[in-house]
């Protein structure tokens, strides 16, 4: 029984971390329409940054506001600079655009860094905590913590301003929002700014417990899309919630069905997203899209 | 139509040229009057980038010799690819090394997937493919089939059996053993040799969980492996999943005698354990580790920093990997030496399977390179070594690790 809450416990720690990605991913794919895959690499590049400014001596959440504030403009100037150029282009070409971004802030992390793995201390003990039997640590809370006041923010953003009103409009309808006042190409940018500063949260929380280095988020990428297919493509909640339920699921089915063991975790994580897409699409949380004819 | 002829003709150009390339060097590929050019592929990028050293350590010796006028009046034309641990593009790599750098032979190529990705395609092409930079048991016993591969590192089967031997010998009656395996060749290739070692008492194993190489984290298999009850954890990983093992253990509170193997432990991997829970830990070592105070003075392991500081960009002193590639480059060049002026890949071969080297700086004092046509295993020697106090301690006499 201990085993069990532990699995439950350690996979909610992970979920929190595929969560927060998958947060940014849906984030994106509703400001803008767009499925972001370079989202993992963003998020390590943004733990790299924080990274080097504790490396330089600065504290953690100094560096940890600058690393947001970095991304925020860096996420901008890529919609301005890469996106905007080929934004009236086919969806698909923008797509293709970000699996080709994948590659090169990868190529540009493994050329400043290097690719051997960095240690990264993040803001919360790993002391063990023990209550019956159960170990957990403030790292983990602190991960499950952050991913769910992201997904609150995010959602009051959203739904409570007029911002978040006027992103939802440019995404939706682009031209009736520009016919109303909406500044859509400024709001695109804002959607990438965002979901940079999600990815760069998501990267600083999962970079403790995984080890900094340029591939960390890659497999991570996977599973946040799993979550964010689980949740719903255009559910916040969903996606943190799809992250939380992926995390205890792999961890319940690694452990306790044989043949899925420690090593196929990544195919339970893909037939996860075939069965969504095959039994409810619009995942547990999203609005199936109805279109009158 | 057109375009077939385009193709066409450009095809013709390519092989005029390469017909032309291969002119050049009468007889033996990758082989002039002036330099022998050889190739390998590592994880330059990745989780196990930190493996990466062993080439850049050979590298930086084969620069330090070639400075010193090379090997019988040749220097040495090192290449080497990445394939971020993936043996797909492994093959890859080979190919584009063997069809267009046209490389007398591949060194140290690392991991032990890779090896095996493609030592058909080198034994069909008669390739030498020597010292791999892995210790698969396979590399080492399989040579009536595979002929033109030799490995280098000392098997991991029967580092297997000497952790086993050494949990019998030290607390034979209480041990409760975890296991935590990378699933693919390598790991399963120590499980079972450390299950041979155990023999009778197989039992004292109370949990087996392995892990794939492309995951992110192994954080659940930990939590499972301490769930069993055990008090001893056998960690056979690599670069990064050992780390973790170390942190997750800790985080959960666990506090086990650990065993990590060989490739998992160097130095500059343990050091990244935060909280310490390393200490005590038990593993192995062949080549000598700059970063243990007792090799502080040894002058194979000065002459290893002045070669880094040289010829590694950023390199550090410390770091066992470069001192590691540096002792595979020693025996290469030693090889070389021996094959004569007159280089054939078949010469090499003949080489790299006669060797007697007593005079490897950079292996441990006690541990020599011996091959023979039937005794494959160059490194088949280790020394026990405790981690204590932020660095590994070697303690107990040489013991053979030959199968």
């Amino acid at each position: 029984m201990a085993n069990f809450i532990q699995q439950v416990v350690s996979g909610l720690a992970s979920g929190g971390i595929y969560g927060a990605l998958a947060l940014a991913i849906v984030l994106i794919h509703r400001a803008t329409g767009v499925l972001n895959f370079a989202q993992g690499e963003m998020a390590t590049l943004s733990a790299f940054v924080c990274w080097s400014l504790i490396d330089h001596g600065w504290a953690f959440w100094p560096a940890f506001g600058a690393t947001i504030f970095l991304s925020f403009a860096g996420g901008v100037v890529l919609e301005q600079t890469v996106i905007r150029p080929i934004q009236n282009g086919p969806l698909l070409g923008i797509v293709i655009l970000t699996i080709g971004l994948l590659i090169a802030i990868n190529g540009l992390t493994t050329w400043v860094w290097g690719g051997a793995a960095k240690q990264f201390h993040g803001p919360f003990s790993t002391a063990p905590i023990n209550v019956g039997g159960v170990a957990f640590s403030k790292q983990d809370i602190g991960v499950i913590a952050i991913s769910v006041v992201s997904v609150v923010l995010i959602g009051l953003l959203f739904t409570r301003t007029k911002l978040g009103l006027g992103l939802r409009a440019a995404a939706a309808n682009p031209t009736e929002a520009r016919l109303v006042g909406v500044r859509v190409p400024g709001m695109l940018a804002l959607g990438w700014g965002l979901a940079a500063v999600l990815g760069a949260v998501a990267g600083v929380m999962a970079a403790p417990s995984l080890f900094l280095e340029p591939n960390m988020m890659q497999t991570v990428l996977l599973y946040a899309f799993a979550a964010a297919v689980l949740g719903g493509m255009d559910s916040p909640v969903g996606a943190v919630i799809g992250g939380l339920v992926l995390g205890v699921l792999l961890n319940l089915v690694g452990t306790y069905v044989h043949w899925v063991g420690g090593e196929l975790r990544l195919a339970v994580a893909l037939a996860v997203i075939l069965g969504v897409l095959l039994i409810r699409p619009a995942g547990l949380f999203g609005r199936t899209a109805v279109r009158r004819v | 139509m057109t375009r077939n002829l385009l193709v066409l003709s450009l095809a013709l150009a390519a092989l005029a040229v390469a017909s032309v390339a291969g002119a050049t060097n009468a007889g033996t590929p990758g082989v002039s009057s002036s330099t022998i050019t050889i190739g390998s592929s590592g994880p330059l990028t990745g989780e196990a980038a930190a493996a990466a050293g062993v080439l850049r350590g050979a590298d930086a010796y084969f620069k330090y010799v070639n400075a010193r006028g090379g090997v019988n009046g040749r220097k040495i034309d090192f290449k080497y690819l990445d394939d971020a641990y993936d043996p797909s593009k492994t093959v890859q790599n080979v190919r584009e090394l063997i069809q267009q750098d046209n490389v007398f032979a591949l060194f140290a190529v690392v991991g032990t997937g890779s090896n095996l990705a493609i030592r058909d395609f080198t034994n069909a092409s008669g390739i030498p493919q020597v010292f791999s930079a892995s210790g698969a048991t396979t590399l080492g016993r399989d040579y009536a089939k595979y002929p033109w591969t030799i490995g280098y590192l000392p098997p991991y089967s029967e580092e297997g059996q000497i952790y086993a031997r050494h949990i019998l010998a030290t607390n034979g009656k209480k041990a409760k053993i975890a296991v935590l395996y990378q699933s693919d060749d390598y790991g399963k290739d120590m499980l079972a040799g450390f299950r041979k070692g155990l023999g009778a008492k197989k039992n004292l194993i109370v949990q087996t969980v392995g892990y794939d190489p492309t995951a992110s984290d192994v954080q659940s298999q930990v939590a499972q492996l301490k769930a069993s009850g055990a008090n001893t954890f056998a960690i056979f990983a690599f670069g990064k999943f050992a780390i973790q093992s170390f942190v997750y253990a800790n985080k959960l509170g666990w506090k086990p005698q650990i065993y990590v193997n060989d490739v998992a432990s160097a130095s500059s991997i343990m050091k990244l354990d935060p909280q310490g829970t390393a200490e005590g830990s038990i593993s192995v070592l062949w080549g000598k580790d700059p970063a243990t105070p007792k090799f502080a003075q040894d002058p194979g392991v000065k002459l290893a920093a002045t070669i880094i500081k040289k010829y590694v960009s950023g390199g550090n002193p410390s770091d066992g990997f470069l001192v590691a590639g540096m002792a595979e480059g020693f025996t290469f060049v030693h090889a070389l030496k021996q094959a004569g002026k007159n280089l054939t890949r078949k010469g090499l071969m003949t080489a790299v399977t006669h060797l007697d080297e007593a005079n490897n700086p950079f292996l441990v004092p006690g541990v020599k390179v011996h091959t023979t046509p039937t005794q494959r295993y160059p490194i088949s020697a280790v020394q026990l070594q405790r981690w204590h106090a932020g660095h590994w301690v070697p303690f107990g006499a040489v013991q053979s690790a030959k199968p």
